[in-house]
């Protein structure tokens, strides 16, 4: 034990003691904060953008000035969920809607249910001013005031010379040079792009089309409203002006056909809820919290983290073994050593690199997130205390130690039979294949953990270590996870004994790599 | 730890096949405590292959292998130092920490380990290089410092595969004064070599082995009185009364360059004295313009028992 302990702490030393390996494992948390910062950046930083509209029917204008009134409330009660997520007292993420009296929780819960309806309640009952008020009582006494959104689309007037009356095809035509982006126009004497041009044509009722009436086919593709834009990709503002015309035209309908449009709007906000009941949890504890969720989704994380750590532990081992091989040392060490010790303290030394990798992306991320306190990191913190405080954390350990113990098995063998990394990579492909496997069907077990399929990949020992961490959240059955561990654990023993052979034989290779059959000579010799 | 037993190490009928080739084909030897033993042959031969044979690296196809009254090498490891053809050592470490390092691994304490590290530094005149990354040094440097990892924990049995290769002559000068010091010291040094003169003036015993087979096993004299003694003669005068000695067993003429005088290799028995033919040139007037007689070397001997082709095609 004293020289596997020995080669153990060299492994380990010559890793951490190479600024590349610091700069390795340093580099992931500063990806991972830098895009945390663009992406936060980014979502505050939406410009402001300006539109042009022109009605020729002169009875939608109003409707689009709703939709753009309506986006931007829209922005303002997303903000404040998201103010009020952040900075109410006690955020219990255990709580679901049906055992909360919090009012502020019941407007969070509303708005997941039905955000249309929410803001229509919204605006009906006074907008951010009501909320303000009826917040007050549940947020936290030092929290900040809140933001308003910047207006995110606003009304600029036609450029001179360009009439309203005249064609949509000259109107089209003569705005072109600032739809293309070649000339720009004045808002309150600052230059702007033009975002969009809505145009709304004397003749578009004639494309209303009702239920039991054809579609008016036509080639031209500028029937009924013009949206003109070169961002056609970001949906929101001619969503919302479609929607908003076409619920004036209803309403114009409701009116007609001789409705109350009060009634029906408040049938139309009619709901009845539905609670989403865990049969598995105790009594009272059955409802489906944002916290079940949050542990129902973790294991994709944990398992990404697994691949993350396995991959790059692998990584170590194949290219240490390679060098050891490609510098000669291997035939001193195995005069000085058994190949069983030699393998066991490469493990361990690895496995301490790699120890120290987790802890160190770990103390990165504490360290963030206590030091740089937003709303956003605050956030994260009680998601990681909710999935911390879950029985997720064993599993995870157990499954990271397992498949560490299997993989690096595999991967030291092949690292002892190739001369150059180039070698290695041919060699170690189908593996990776293998490994990427479990992987692609992740999103699909958290959807159906226990199917048949999930359940019969569990038990083929390379995938079980990352299936069963992905299924551990749904409490799978205990024939599966006796069984599964019972067979990794053999596979992890025939495994490193099988690589000791091959590591043994392959280790005072010279040339190629050996084909399959030489590999199976390999593993039958094992000398 | 000493050892009662003569031998230190005893192979017999050891054979090592791969597949349909056989490395080394049923060689028996032993090696007594205390002595150089160098295995001689030319590359190829199976020197390698019969070391890590010997410490327990590959295992025999066939034979047993008695090494420090124990079957394997594994099981007295701590008394071998093993310095493998294939030279080579961790690029990032420091010269002190991998002497340090392999003397460890050999059973040394630690502190023990680093006395020893810097008492060998120093005899070696390393010092100014303790500190110094082992990529940093010169082949010939690095070699020294991979042979001083190989003795640093004492070892009782000291196993080099063709150490001289790489080293100037003035490190292949300390190299020979370290294998003597270690035989002084009651340590057993075998060693292989394809140089001769190497072995010639360090074995007290040798192996020769070509084609996997052992040529010869014995001491350096031994090896010697193999082949008949030659004298080179150069004379213009006939030697035709050479013939009727006694003491002559062949005579047979050397080609030489046009212009000069002919040559000609008189051999002689080993009990036959080579003053009884420069006695016999002169009373017979045989003017000699060269008269050449040398104890044959283990080049010769190899050439002789194996061929000079086989030596010159592996070289």
């Amino acid at each position: 034990m004293r020289i596997v302990r020995l080669i153990a702490w060299r492994e380990y030393m010559e890793n951490v003691r190479t600024k590349s390996f610091w700069a390795g494992i340093l580099m992931v948390p500063i990806i991972f904060i830098g895009i945390f910062f663009v992406q936060s950046k980014l979502s505050q930083v939406t410009p402001t953008r300006y539109y042009l509209l022109v009605d020729q029917t002169g009875r939608y204008e109003q409707a689009v000035q709703a939709a753009i009134d309506l986006e931007y409330q829209r922005k303002i009660l997303q903000d404040f969920i998201s103010y009020l997520l952040d900075n109410r007292k006690e955020t219990d993420l255990r709580l679901t809607a049906a055992n909360t009296s919090s009012a502020a929780d019941q407007l969070i819960d509303d708005v997941g249910a039905d955000e249309v309806s929410a803001l229509n309640e919204w605006i009906v009952n006074g907008g951010l001013d009501f909320a303000l008020t009826m917040a007050a009582p549940y947020l936290r006494e030092d929290a900040p005031p809140f933001v308003h959104p910047p207006q995110q689309f606003i009304a600029a007037t036609l450029p001179e010379g360009i009439n309203d009356s005249d064609s949509p095809d000259e109107i089209v035509e003569q705005l072109r040079p600032y739809l293309s982006g070649e000339r720009e126009i004045l808002v309150d004497g600052r230059k702007g792009e033009v975002f969009a041009l809505i145009l709304i044509p004397t003749d578009v009722d004639n494309y209303i089309t009702r239920p039991n009436t054809m579609p008016t086919q036509s080639s031209n593709p500028r029937i009924g409203i013009q949206y003109w834009g070169r961002n056609l990709t970001d949906t929101r503002l001619p969503n919302a002006i479609e929607r908003s015309i076409n619920r004036e035209i209803r309403r114009n309908e409701f009116v007609k056909n001789g409705f109350d449009t009060t009634v029906v709007r408040n049938i139309q906000r009619t709901r009845l809820p539905l609670s989403r009941l865990d049969p598995t949890a105790g009594e009272g504890e059955e409802g489906f919290s944002l916290a079940d969720a949050y542990q129902q989704f973790a294991p994709i994380g944990f398992v990404y983290f697994m691949f993350i750590v396995l991959m790059q532990s692998v990584q170590y081992l194949l290219s240490n073994t390679i060098e050891e091989k490609s510098n000669r040392i291997i035939e001193v060490l195995l005069a000085s050593v058994t190949p069983g010790e030699l393998m066991m303290g490469k493990l361990l030394g690895i496995g301490l690199s790699s120890l120290t990798t987790i802890i160190v992306w770990i103390s990165t991320l504490v360290m963030f997130l206590l030091f740089y306190q937003t709303p956003e990191t605050q956030a994260i913190t009680r998601i990681l205390e909710v999935i911390f405080d879950s029985e997720l954390i064993p599993w995870f350990i157990f499954y990271t130690l397992a498949g560490y113990a299997l993989y690096s098995g595999v991967f030291l063998a092949i690292g002892s039979l190739c001369n150059t990394i180039k070698e290695a990579q041919i060699l170690m492909m189908p593996m990776i294949i293998m490994l990427l496997i479990p992987l692609t069907v992740m999103p699909f077990v958290v959807m159906d953990p226990n199917n048949t399929v999930f359940r019969i990949m569990s038990w083929f020992p390379l995938f079980t270590p990352y299936l069963m961490m992905n299924r551990a959240a749904a409490n799978p059955p205990m024939v599966d996870v006796i069984g599964t561990t019972i067979v990794l654990v053999l596979s992890i023993v025939f495994v490193l004994w099988l690589s000791g052979r091959v590591f043994r034989q392959g280790v005072l290779r010279t040339g190629q790599p050996p084909r399959i059959l030489e590999l199976f000579q390999l593993m039958r010799r094992g000398e | 730890m000493t050892h009662t037993q003569e031998q230190v190490l005893e192979l017999k009928n050891v054979r090592k096949n791969y597949g349909k080739f056989t490395a080394v084909k049923d060689i028996s030897l032993t090696i007594p405590k205390g002595s150089i033993y160098g295995f001689l042959g030319p590359n190829g031969a199976g020197k390698t292959t019969t070391i890590r044979m010997i410490l327990d690296i590959i295992k025999p196809s066939a034979g047993t292998i008695s090494i420090m009254g124990g079957s394997s090498a594994l099981d007295v490891r701590h008394e071998i130092g093993y310095l493998p053809e294939e030279k080579g050592l961790y690029k990032k470490m420091a010269v002190n920490a991998v002497i340090t390092y392999f003397a460890m691994l050999k059973g040394m304490t630690k502190k023990a380990a680093q006395t020893r590290t810097d008492e060998l530094l120093e005899k070696y005149d390393l010092n100014d290089f303790a500190d110094a990354l082992v990529e940093t040094l010169s082949k010939g440097m690095a070699q020294k410092v991979q042979v001083l990892s190989t003795i640093a924990h004492n070892p009782s049995l000291v196993i080099l595969d063709e150490p001289f290769s790489g080293l100037d002559p003035i490190n292949q000068q300390v190299l020979e004064t370290l294998i003597r010091d270690m035989a002084d010291n009651g340590q057993t040094v075998i060693f292989s070599t394809h140089i001769m003169e190497h072995a010639e003036r360090l074995c007290d015993r040798i192996l020769l082995i070509a084609k996997g087979q052992k040529i010869f096993d014995g001491t350096v004299a031994e090896a010697k009185s193999l082949i008949p003694r030659r004298i080179l003669l150069e004379t213009r005068g006939s030697i035709d009364s050479l013939q009727s000695l006694e003491n002559i067993t062949e005579v047979s003429k050397v080609p030489v360059e046009p212009g000069l005088d002919p040559s000609y290799l008189v051999h002689i028995p080993k009990e036959a004295h080579p003053q009884d033919i420069l006695k016999h040139c002169f009373d017979h007037n045989i003017a000699l313009s060269r008269f050449e007689y040398a104890e044959p070397s283990l080049h010769d001997v190899f050439v002789h028992l194996v061929g000079d082709s086989a030596w010159e095609r592996r070289l």
